[in-house]
């Protein structure tokens, strides 16, 4: 499809499942409707919308698709069906994705009847100069991975005086790749940095419990955007349903922009996300950040290729605000230098990477010159934080800085998750806070350091409040239960090189 | 007894053969079926008033956006032509022409060139089904994959009566190929059996395989239609529409109300018999569209030949049978003479002139080696046709007088 009215329209009513229902009889249906076939003309200008975006529905017929049409074939064999939501009033088309269908039997009478949640996802494959076609027609069942979330706006309750997180959720894939002591996540054919940045803001939403209309600005960083013009960040603030709607003319009243600084550019926006919301007039407002990768490196035994042992898949996001925070912002300070360790020229596929660079006076250079500097001015010793969390391209390079900086294995291990979703570059160290937000207690001290290619480090003191206990049993999809699904999917080498290109690739 | 002046009256038909044509241009396949039809009759082409085509997407496997400038000048006519989408849509708007007193003498033509888009034609094919289905990943195989599950569902079909529902599948399949080595002009002539429709529905794990769909085909058919008054004066045996209507659902299949049949197929045939003296009973020849085994034996059910449910149990009773009909709902029918779309083939805007071909050359009694020997007298005939995935619906009553 070339056609960007078409893509448009498409991407409009299917990212989101919109539909419509008759006020008067309570018909509905998929696909906004402006009258209902059964009420007729006293029906026009009644209709309400709806979607299916955060429903929970069936999956009620299926059949295994073995020869897709040609812009499905990356996705190998699929099983595709009806589902229908709201107890059968409602039915559409759709496939079943994060299934890699090997050789075995499939029975689809045992398919038959289990509940399914919306997932967002690429469409079908494109040409590489063309539009990226998305669509949430791909489900899951609810009772595997992914869980089925309801999304409950609450009412805020208390108004801090300083800014801080609101709530946070993070996405990563279901399929894993597992060599000697690291296991990474690997996103499926239909998923990249734009998906997994719609879900991980999903979750945030449904943690948060923050009005989505009420979220002003977002704010996504990535180095994998498969546009290398145009912005993740209204793909998410349209799903999303970010800030008032204007429905009739389907604009979003957001501002949404996407960041790029290596693996900082999600960290580096939290200070002006704080900064918005602190601003004297918006004093409802709150402002997400996303960081979002489908870490980018060249195959194995290719220059760069030695990142192909540690790339991961994955997005985070954090709403800040001024009501009912779980973690308010203490301090900031970021470090910057001109330090090219890490690239990606334009129109090149896998980024390089200078091998002298990466460790002494880039990584370990910035992120130590951005801690100290940040504990000097908030006059903390390593004794007073409760957890350490930095960026982590592998295991060692954030031990040995943590251990430098004078932490104790209690205060960083906590944070460092590279060993289970490998680096996910613009979500890395962002996911390594929200691994910390899932166990901190109140009124304990978080310092992260992010730290970007490039190069800088933004070195952030949190301290949490009671809330983040109030929160907490609103999100099950946390950092612990996304590593250790029984739901897990591990593939080989292979597939997962195939996995990573995606279905774009012809 | 029926007033033959009210009816349209088909005088000749023609047809290609139905399979690839690579060497062959689009408009060269109708202009030879169309020949066949004048020829067979003597009808010169500047006696025409008018001529209704129909193709399905030739301006999508052809890039042919003005179909009716090749006709003409191929044709070298510059008489009134319209383009519809399928042959019973062609013929249904001849015969509302007919019958309204505007043309005394109309060709009837489709065509269809798929194999000229091997590579791209299932997704073209999806995408005029139904764009939202195709996004979500649906292939042109995988509605009638659905129906049979909600059909298997809804009737409750298990253990052993879900076997017989599978053999009557593929018997219905067998029963097509064996038709066509009668049938010159058919895609296939070859025999296969219950055992390779199964082996082929296991190798692609499907509950239908290889074997229960229609071919992608090539190939053109025509007819020339008159009004009853001056049909006698082309043919001792004009064949007349006695009935005829269609019906539309919605574009997105798993939207419609039922997903266990064809609402528009039900809502035709509802139609065809309050509007014609022929009683279902009366009709013991029948073109199905049967573009799958499971459309094909639905079909049977919303044409009301077969209990909701039930054509299965029928097809499978009879399928011993030797004398090619099946027993539906206690009566001989003779089903598909021509091999159906499955072994005679689909070339969507032709099929259905092929489905009415068959049936005229029947009730001619000029069907050679296929004629069918009914118990009584062979008086009508019934041609269905779908589009899309019943999106459309047509239905034909065809009779000698």
């Amino acid at each position: 499809m070339s056609s960007e009215p078409i893509e448009r329209r498409v991407a409009y009513v299917g990212d989101r499942l919109r539909g419509s229902r008759c006020s008067f009889c309570g018909k509905e249906y998929f696909k906004i409707k402006d009258y209902c076939g059964a009420c007729g003309r006293e029906s026009f200008g009644k209709m309400e919308s709806i979607d299916f975006f955060y429903d929970e529905g069936t999956l009620e017929v299926c059949t295994l698709v073995n020869e897709p049409t040609n812009k499905f074939k990356k996705l190998g064999p699929y099983v595709y069906g009806i589902v229908t939501f709201h107890d059968g009033k409602v039915r559409f088309p759709g496939r079943l994705t994060d299934r890699i269908i090997g050789d075995e039997a499939i029975h689809l009478e045992e398919l038959e009847g289990r509940r399914i949640v919306p997932r967002f996802r690429r469409r079908h494959a494109s040409e590489p100069s063309g539009i990226v076609p998305t669509i949430s027609l791909a489900f899951s069942f609810s009772d595997e991975y992914y869980p089925y979330q309801d999304y409950k706006i609450v009412k805020p309750s208390k108004k801090y005086d300083r800014p801080g997180i609101v709530g946070y959720g993070a996405y990563l894939s279901k399929f894993r790749i597992k060599e000697r002591a690291i296991e990474r996540s690997v996103p499926f054919f239909d998923e990249d940095a734009m998906t997994a940045a719609v879900e991980a803001g999903k979750m945030a939403l449904i943690h948060s419990g923050v009005d989505h209309k009420i979220v002003d600005k977002v704010y996504v960083g990535s180095e994998s955007n498969p546009y290398a013009v145009k912005p993740i960040a209204s793909k998410v603030a349209q799903v999303l349903k970010l800030g008032e709607e204007e429905p009739r003319e389907g604009v979003q009243f957001v501002d949404a922009i996407d960041t790029e600084f290596a693996c900082k550019a999600a960290t580096s926006m939290f200070k002006d996300a704080a900064s918005l919301v602190y601003y004297p007039d918006s004093p409802e407002s709150n402002t997400m950040v996303i960081g979002t990768d489908n870490s980018q490196s060249a195959p194995r035994g290719e220059p760069g290729g030695e990142l192909d042992f540690f790339v991961g898949y994955g997005a985070c996001a954090f709403i800040f605000g001024m009501y009912d925070v779980i973690a308010r912002f203490e301090g900031w300070i970021s470090v910057t230098s001109d330090t090219p360790d890490f690239w990606r020229r334009d129109l090149q596929p896998y980024p390089s990477h200078g091998g002298r660079f990466t460790g002494l006076p880039a990584y370990f250079k910035h992120v130590s010159k951005a801690v100290k500097k940040l504990m000097d001015r908030l006059r903390l010793e390593p004794q007073d934080v409760d957890y350490f969390v930095t960026h982590q391209p592998n295991a060692v390079f954030p031990t040995r800085v943590a251990k430098a900086l004078g932490f104790k294995e209690e205060q960083f291990k906590p944070g460092l998750q590279v060993l289970r979703f490998g680096n996910t570059y613009s979500g890395c160290s962002p996911i390594s806070l929200a691994s910390v937000l899932d166990i901190a207690k109140p009124d304990e001290r978080i310092l992260l350091a992010s730290y970007g290619s490039g190069a800088g480090s933004d070195a952030y003191s949190f301290v949490t409040t009671s809330q983040i206990l109030d929160k907490r049993p609103r999100q099950s999809f946390t950092i612990n239960y996304q590593a250790e699904s029984k739901f897990l999917d591990y593939v080989d080498y292979s597939t997962y090189r195939r996995l990573k290109r995606g279905i774009q690739s012809s | 007894m029926i007033m033959k002046t009210k009816y349209p009256a088909i005088v000749s038909v023609g047809r290609t053969s139905f399979g690839e044509h690579y060497e062959r241009e689009p408009e060269n396949l109708v202009e030879e079926a169309g020949l066949g039809a004048l020829d067979s009759v003597n009808i010169e082409r500047n006696d025409l008033g008018a001529c209704h085509f129909s193709d399905y997407f030739l301006p999508i496997t052809n890039k042919i956006g003005l179909e009716e400038g090749f006709l003409s000048e191929l044709l070298e006519l510059n008489v009134p032509m319209e383009i519809t989408r399928s042959f019973s849509s062609a013929l249904s708007n001849a015969c509302n022409a007919v019958q309204a007193g505007k043309y005394d003498l109309v060709l009837v033509g489709g065509f269809e060139k798929m194999t000229d888009r091997w590579d791209k034609i299932r997704d073209d094919l999806m995408l005029l089904e139904d764009p939202w289905s195709y996004y979500a990943g649906c292939t042109p195989e995988a509605n009638h994959e659905l129906m049979l599950r909600a059909y298997i569902k809804r009737h409750r079909i298990e253990g052993q009566s879900l076997e017989t529902l599978a053999n009557a599948l593929a018997e219905f399949s067998v029963r097509n190929h064996h038709n066509a080595l009668k049938n010159k002009y058919a895609q296939y002539h070859k025999e296969i059996t219950v055992e390779s429709v199964k082996k082929a529905r296991s190798s692609a794990r499907k509950p239908l395989g290889l074997f229960d769909f229609a071919p992608i085909s090539d190939g053109a058919s025509a007819l020339i239609l008159t009004n009853s008054e001056l049909a006698e004066s082309y043919t001792d045996k004009p064949v007349y529409i006695f009935g005829y209507s269609s019906a539309t659902d919605y574009i997105t299949f798993p939207s419609r109300k039922d997903l266990t049949g064809f609402t528009a197929t039900q809502l035709t045939m509802r139609d065809v018999l309050k509007t014609t003296d022929v009683q279902l009973k009366d009709i013991s020849l029948l073109e199905l569209y049967d573009q799958s085994t499971v459309m094909g034996i639905i079909s049977l059910e919303d044409l009301g030949f077969c209990a909701k449910g039930k054509s299965w149990m029928d097809i499978n009773a009879s399928c011993e049978n030797v004398e090619g009909y099946y027993e539906l709902g206690g009566r001989q029918v003779f089903v598909n003479m021509n091999g159906g779309l499955k072994a005679d083939g689909n070339p969507l805007g032709a099929t259905g002139g092929a489905e009415i071909f068959e049936v005229f050359k029947q009730l001619r009694q000029e069907a050679g080696e296929r004629q069918v020997k009914a118990d009584g007298e062979l008086r009508y005939g019934c041609v269905h046709e779908l589009e899309g995935f019943g999106t459309k619906a047509y239905v034909y009553i065809l009779g000698r007088n």
